[in-house]
């Protein structure tokens, strides 16, 4: 495991405006930034712009891999139909500043864009990005990550990880990425000591133990098997009569990844966008000959749960969620993941 | 406030006629100031059912979203009432969709709540974010008592209240079967002073105000679909063939998506403020709402949802209508 021989370092937290300016010039930095009272991930041209006194971003950060909204590439209509291919940006990013459950998320997502078909779009951003993290000292009421064996303090996923342990950060380099960003610096850097690593567990469990709310299931790999005896089960219908039926949630989940594609053009010219989509939407399973094979509301919030709790466990080995809270917290209608996946671990089959 | 024992046995009276099918109500929510729609089919259910100053839901948009399967061979329609706890501002929205035949007065049994007011979640959540087990909270005079870890906190109203309900002319719902408790009477008026302040702002000013807001949205819908009189069997942001709108989320297609959402509610829109509690993304949609509503007062003198017995606004015609709107 990578963890055991990671490299330490301490950077002084008034070094941290030096050490970002020292690495604009090379990079587009991602950082948090308030705006209406809601933090965003946008890019920053100096580091007094970003906020890093905040719990979560309103939308995950997976937004600067897969785009709300991406030209997939360009065409002229008539007599002279021409394609452009999107040019695919070079530009090199560093995400500073990502909680670890949204860092993980993207690790999740990674094999629906590289595995039965290499996603140029995704994947160019994913691998031009540093993700430097900052460990989250004080989660929010709705934290659940370590339900899902996730910690607030966790380097895993990330390249670098930093964890405020008072007057200084402490720097956990989890990657040759990582290293690299930190070797051009490394002036600003000093060995992190016993006593270090010593606080840095401190402020971890202190995370930890202020994570109140939890799943209630004893297994999680027991909880993936038993959906598949409860999928018709009468109680989906009861979470579902109080579903809206909007996209707050799956729009801003961390993990979702599901999108349309669609033409859209002028009389001459057009682009192929691709654009995010919701399973909470009767549109999206709807067939062209009208027929939709998730007819009622019951049928999409089930597939919203089975979907990260049952189908992505099957696919690939990981529940696709990492416990940040965001579709709990926004929620007009108080549907709470934490409680629909407590209650269905006591239905019975 | 609501006598809850008094709602509980209203309710359960209700679920256990033969002519209803289940009541909408309120039920506590899963942590800090949540509550959450509830559903009761029979008596036992409605001994969940709440009311509180949290109760901020417009419970009328699940009339609208009830789901009708098609019918089998044999099988009859289900006639039966649906019952439905609605404040002041509710109460706007059911009277603006029986005038609109959205819905027949017979199927519904309406239970009227006088309405204090309100809290907005969001206020209380900046005063208590790491609110987790769930709060007892009481109306007092001017202000709520807030019961938190068995200790009593006192916050003056005005900090809490949503700002509709500042200034709600309709606290009693105009509609109902049952009242519970006195009528509430208003003396407040709608200043509507936010929108003339930004009625004053330079087109710029307002442009740079509104672009913002809209750079925001991630057209989730939440809005629309929170909303008791979005009830089009096809919205017009989903239709592909002719497509209005297109998918791409940016500032033009964005600002056409929320202008036509405040259009298509104009003369209807009932204020409840659902849309923009239901925003994730914090954009001011009640003032569009507003402005509209605000010009349709002053051009036809017409308010909506308040008489089950009048036109909707786009459906009639008066002969000395101001002409100011045709171009």
């Amino acid at each position: 495991m990578k963890v055991s021989t990671m490299e330490k370092y301490i950077l002084l937290k008034n070094k941290l405006p030096e050490w970002i300016n020292m690495i604009t010039p090379t990079y587009t930095i991602f950082a948090p930034v308030k705006e209406e009272d809601l933090v965003f991930f946008k890019p920053i041209t100096k580091p007094s712009e970003m906020t890093l006194a905040y719990s979560n971003a309103i939308v995950p950060p997976k937004a600067q891999m897969f785009h709300q909204t991406e030209t997939m590439f360009t065409f002229t209509q008539g007599k002279n139909i021409r394609v452009n291919p999107a040019s695919l940006p070079d530009e090199k990013i560093v995400v500073f500043g990502i909680r670890p459950c949204d860092a993980k998320s993207l690790s999740i997502i990674d094999p629906v864009f590289t595995n039965d078909f290499e996603d140029p779009y995704y994947l160019t951003k994913r691998k031009n990005a540093i993700l430097v993290g900052l460990s989250c000292n004080q989660p929010t009421v709705n934290c659940f990550c370590t339900s899902l064996n996730g910690s607030p303090a966790s380097p895993e996923h990330l390249d670098i990880l930093l964890t405020d342990i008072g007057d200084k950060y402490y720097v956990e380099l989890n990657s040759e990425k990582g290293k690299q960003l930190v070797e051009k610096t490394k002036k600003l850097f000093t060995p992190a000591t016993d006593a270090d690593s010593k606080k840095k567990k401190d402020v971890e469990k202190k995370a930890v133990d202020a994570i109140t709310r939890q799943m209630k299931i004893n297994n999680v790999d027991a909880f993936v098997k038993k959906l598949d005896t409860i999928f018709d089960a009468p109680y989906w219908k009861t979470i579902a009569m109080k579903c809206l039926g909007c996209g707050a949630c799956t729009y801003l989940c961390p993990t979702c990844h599901c999108f349309d594609i669609q033409d859209e053009t002028t009389l001459d010219k057009g682009a192929r966008i691709r654009v995010w989509d919701s399973c909470m939407r009767p549109e999206y399973t709807l067939h062209a000959s009208g027929h939709n094979p998730r007819p009622e509301r019951m049928n999409r919030v089930r597939n919203r749960v089975y979907h990260k709790y049952n189908y992505y466990p099957k696919n690939h080995q990981m529940i696709a969620c990492v416990g940040c809270g965001r579709c709990i917290d926004n929620c007009p209608v108080n549907i709470d993941i934490i409680d629909v996946i407590t209650k269905a671990g006591e239905v019975k089959p | 406030m609501v006598n809850e024992k008094q709602l509980r046995d209203e309710v359960k009276k209700l679920v256990s006629r033969d002519d209803v099918k289940y009541v909408i109500g309120y039920e506590q929510g899963t942590y800090g100031f949540q509550v959450t729609p509830s559903f009761a089919f029979t008596p036992e259910e409605a001994e969940r059912f709440i009311f509180s100053p949290l109760c901020a839901n417009n419970l009328s948009v699940y009339l609208m979203l009830e789901e009708k399967p098609p019918l089998r061979k044999g099988e009859k329609e289900d006639t039966r009432k649906v019952g439905l706890v609605v404040k002041g501002c509710d109460a706007r929205a059911v009277v603006q969709i029986l005038q609109e035949k959205g819905l027949k007065r017979e199927s519904l049994v309406i239970i009227g709540v006088p309405c204090t007011g309100v809290i907005d979640p969001k206020k209380i959540t900046v005063k208590f974010p790491h609110q987790i087990k769930p709060v007892d909270v009481r109306e007092e005079g001017n202000h709520y008592v807030l019961t938190i870890n068995g200790k009593n906190q006192k916050i003056p109203k005005d900090e809490l209240l949503f700002e509709k309900c500042k200034q709600c002319e309709y606290p009693t719902p105009v509609i109902h079967d049952v009242l519970l408790g006195d009528e509430v009477k208003s003396t407040k008026k709608e200043e509507y002073k936010e929108i003339k302040t930004l009625e004053k702002k330079a087109l710029k000013e307002k442009w740079e105000f509104w672009s913002k807001a809209f750079d925001r949205c991630i057209r989730c819908y939440a809005c629309r679909n929170v909303c008791p009189l979005c009830y089009c069997k096809e919205c017009i942001v989903d239709q592909l063939s002719p497509q209005w709108i297109y998918r791409s989320v940016n500032r033009s297609e964005n600002t056409v998506w929320n202008l036509i959402r405040a259009y298509h509610l104009a003369g209807r829109c009932s204020g409840c403020g659902e849309c923009e509690r239901a925003c994730p993304m914090n954009i001011p949609l009640t003032m569009l709402n507003k402005k509209i509503e605000k010009d349709i007062k002053e051009l036809f003198q017409y308010v909506a949802g308040v008489n089950l017995e009048e036109k909707p606004l786009l459906a009639m015609f008066k002969p000395n209508d101001t002409e100011d709107t045709i171009l």
